[in-house]
């Protein structure tokens, strides 16, 4: 129990519950559960590229393509829906249009050696320019109406989306707990050296994680594209700095090795609750991305305050249990540990 | 034959690379090889190299900033808010280049004091700088500040403040003889830079600290102080950019240059800098800004759209930086085939 309430996951699910009270004493409606159920809606995309982010950050590397990513599977996913594709179909091609972007990133990174942020800021040029040239320059405007009705159709009064969504986050949450080579992207991202000498293929590892980022970043496309009903130029454009910020949040370190699917989640969450509470609160839009950026900056600093002076305790403790003192140390750091 | 060892430096190869990227898009439209129109055209591209150079001093260190794109958008608005605020542009230029140097020491300030990744941090701040930008129109409305025209100061969060005075944006747009001012700005930061980084002990430390920021502080350099210093001057170069692309638009802006973010990290990882830190070259960040610059301009005077240009940019950017890791590693078997060669022949020698 301890341990959950000292997590980083949990001091930003506190901020972020504590926000939304602290709202809802100004502006009742926040606490209505169709705002609630709408912030979640309205969350998925930025969550989905932030679970992807999460995989490449534990392996110790960043991806600022996934926006980019997001945008050219978009623009795939519309034009074969107006090929007349069945949905399926079209929803693989976006996945598959991610995933091999991905992949294109973790050559680069794994084969050639490239520096992750120089090997995906490239590819976020490449991206985001080839999604222009395919489409001219112009929006997909018209997309059947079948993908929309994704995006409308209610169960339990949820939209089907979040539900899907939801589906998605359990499952690999579960596949990462169950499966053994899971762990790979932790032990690689903490010391790729040590891992690679306990028999791990650290290549294959960070290739899978630019993969995974990749993949989601093409489901986080088809999530989109039905929210939307069409496919803006703009799609996806400064999401990447989003799912990064949202993954750091959560408590991902980008120093690998550490992070959970649910700080994803809940940093996706938090960044995009941020949005919504400027609005029940009445204030311009404009100050989002100052308060997103104040919150993230207090965050990473409270968290390293926290983790000093823990530290310095831990380090106070064993000196007093070197010196052989006795009796209320020992059981002082007993209580605590 | 023998190169001598200038001509063996990647701004050597650099400078090549421009004249025969000049060349070759003269060759191709003759109407780019005017002389006055490549020179004027630098302008378009100045706030990129201005960007570029502080940051390059930034990633020599082994840090990161890439909140200088916020930072640019910041300064502008800053100095159109204490121009239409009653300030003379004089000490309005000074306030905006003062806001730019505090966001940057922000920057340096959290870096130094805490061990996040210094990307984490620049990330926050450019939503931070960004946000405040955006948002520093209506707070000073709400303040109760009084704005000369209609609708506050909250009409020109989205459209921009003009009528800024011709002594101003003449920096953007006049010319000395043939050199227009944004070149000559660019060309004066970039000697400072340079100065800064090969002629004063500041500079040594910054590629001491990005070698190896622990036996820095072991050798008694005062890291925190100058992190505090570089980071405020890319804060300050990145300020500079946004000024000078105000004038160029003569209009301030909250978010002009954010869309720079790939080109500035293009042109000083293009430019020779590592982006592992210890090692780089602000002239190399310069020439690197010029080639990029050009082949945008050159591309677009050959009728690629403007869509096309990221893809190339970004290829460029990876294939450069590809090129040198595979060439270092070609280098490194040779260097060890020769070793193993040179290791037969001496035991065949001691044999005979």
């Amino acid at each position: 129990m301890m341990r959950i309430v000292k997590s980083r996951e949990f001091l930003v699910l506190a901020l972020l519950v504590t926000m939304i009270l602290a709202v809802s004493t100004v502006n009742k409606a926040v606490l209505y559960p169709i705002t609630l159920i709408n912030i979640v809606n309205s969350s998925l995309f930025l969550m989905l590229l932030t679970v992807g982010q999460m995989f490449v950050i534990l392996t110790r590397g960043i991806d600022v393509s996934v926006g980019a990513i997001a945008g050219l599977s978009a623009v795939i996913f519309g034009f074969a829906l107006n090929a007349g594709a069945p949905l399926p179909l079209a929803m693989l091609a976006a996945l598959a249009t991610g995933a091999v972007a991905g992949m294109v990133n973790g050559l680069g990174v794994v084969l050639i050696g490239v520096p992750p942020i120089i090997m995906t800021l490239s590819t976020l040029g490449i991206y985001r320019g080839l999604m222009r040239v395919l489409t001219g320059g112009s929006w997909i405007e018209q997309v059947p109406p079948s993908i929309k009705s994704l995006a409308v159709t209610r169960v339990y009064s949820v939209p089907v989306m979040v539900w899907v969504v939801l589906a998605v986050v359990i499952v690999t949450a579960v596949l990462m707990a169950r499966i053994r080579a899971a762990r790979w992207f932790y032990a690689v991202g903490d010391n790729r050296d040590g891992a690679f000498l306990l028999g791990i293929n650290a290549a294959a590892t960070e290739f899978a994680a630019y993969a995974f980022s990749g993949l989601f970043a093409g489901m986080a496309a088809v999530v989109f594209v039905a929210q939307i009903g069409f496919v803006p130029m703009q799609t996806g454009s400064g999401q990447e700095l989003k799912a990064i910020a949202a993954v750091v949040l959560g408590g991902v370190s980008l120093m690998g090795g550490t992070g959970r699917i649910w700080s994803a989640v809940v940093g996706a969450l938090f960044l995009t609750a941020v949005d919504s509470m400027m609005i029940f609160l009445k204030v311009p839009g404009s100050w989002n991305n100052a308060v997103a950026g104040a919150v993230l900056l207090s965050v990473v600093i409270a968290d390293y305050l926290i983790r000093r002076s823990l530290r310095n305790r831990q380090a106070v403790a064993r000196a007093a249990e070197m010196r052989g003192a006795d009796g209320p140390t020992m059981r002082m750091t007993e209580a605590r540990s | 034959m023998i190169l001598p060892g200038w001509a063996k430096s990647w701004e050597f190869v650099l400078g090549c690379t421009l004249i025969a990227e000049i060349v070759i898009l003269g060759l191709i439209s003759p109407a780019f090889l005017n002389i006055e129109n490549l020179l004027f055209s630098t302008s378009d591209f100045a706030h990129v190299i201005l960007a570029a150079i502080g940051l390059t001093l930034v990633i020599i260190t082994g840090g990161i900033d890439i909140s200088g794109v916020s930072v640019m958008g910041l300064a502008s608005i800053v100095l159109g808010l204490s121009f239409v605020a009653g300030a003379p542009i004089g000490l309005a230029v000074v306030i905006a280049l003062a806001t730019g140097v505090a966001a940057g020491g922000l920057n340096g300030l959290v870096v130094t004091s805490t061990d996040v990744n210094p990307l984490v941090i620049t990330l926050a701040t450019l939503f931070l700088f960004a946000g405040i930008a955006t948002g520093l129109p209506t707070l000073l409305d709400l303040l109760g500040f009084k704005a000369y025209g209609a609708g506050g100061f909250e009409a020109y969060q989205y459209e921009g403040i003009t009528g800024l005075p011709k002594s101003f944006t003449r920096l953007g747009t006049g010319a000395i003889g043939w050199v227009p001012f944004p070149l000559i700005i660019t060309v004066a930061v970039t000697a400072l830079a340079s100065w800064l980084l090969w002629a004063t002990r500041f500079g040594r430390y910054l590629t001491f600290i990005g070698t190896s920021a622990e036996v820095a502080r072991y050798s008694g350099i005062p890291v925190r102080r100058t992190l505090i210093g570089v980071y405020a001057f890319n804060g300050l170069t990145a300020a500079i950019a946004g000024l000078v692309l105000t004038a160029y638009f003569t209009s301030a802006r909250s978010d002009l240059g954010s869309e720079a973010l790939l080109n500035i990290i293009t042109a000083v990882v293009l430019g020779g800098t590592s982006i592992q830190g210890g090692s780089g070259s602000v002239l190399g960040t310069f020439l690197a800004g010029l080639v990029l610059g050009y082949l945008r301009q050159g591309l677009l005077a050959l009728g690629i759209t403007s869509d096309v240009v990221p893809v190339i940019i970004g290829g460029l950017l990876v294939g450069s930086v590809s090129l040198k890791i595979l060439s270092g590693e070609f280098n490194r078997r040779r260097a060890n085939r020769a070793a193993y060669r040179a290791g037969r022949l001496a035991e065949g020698n001691d044999r005979g």
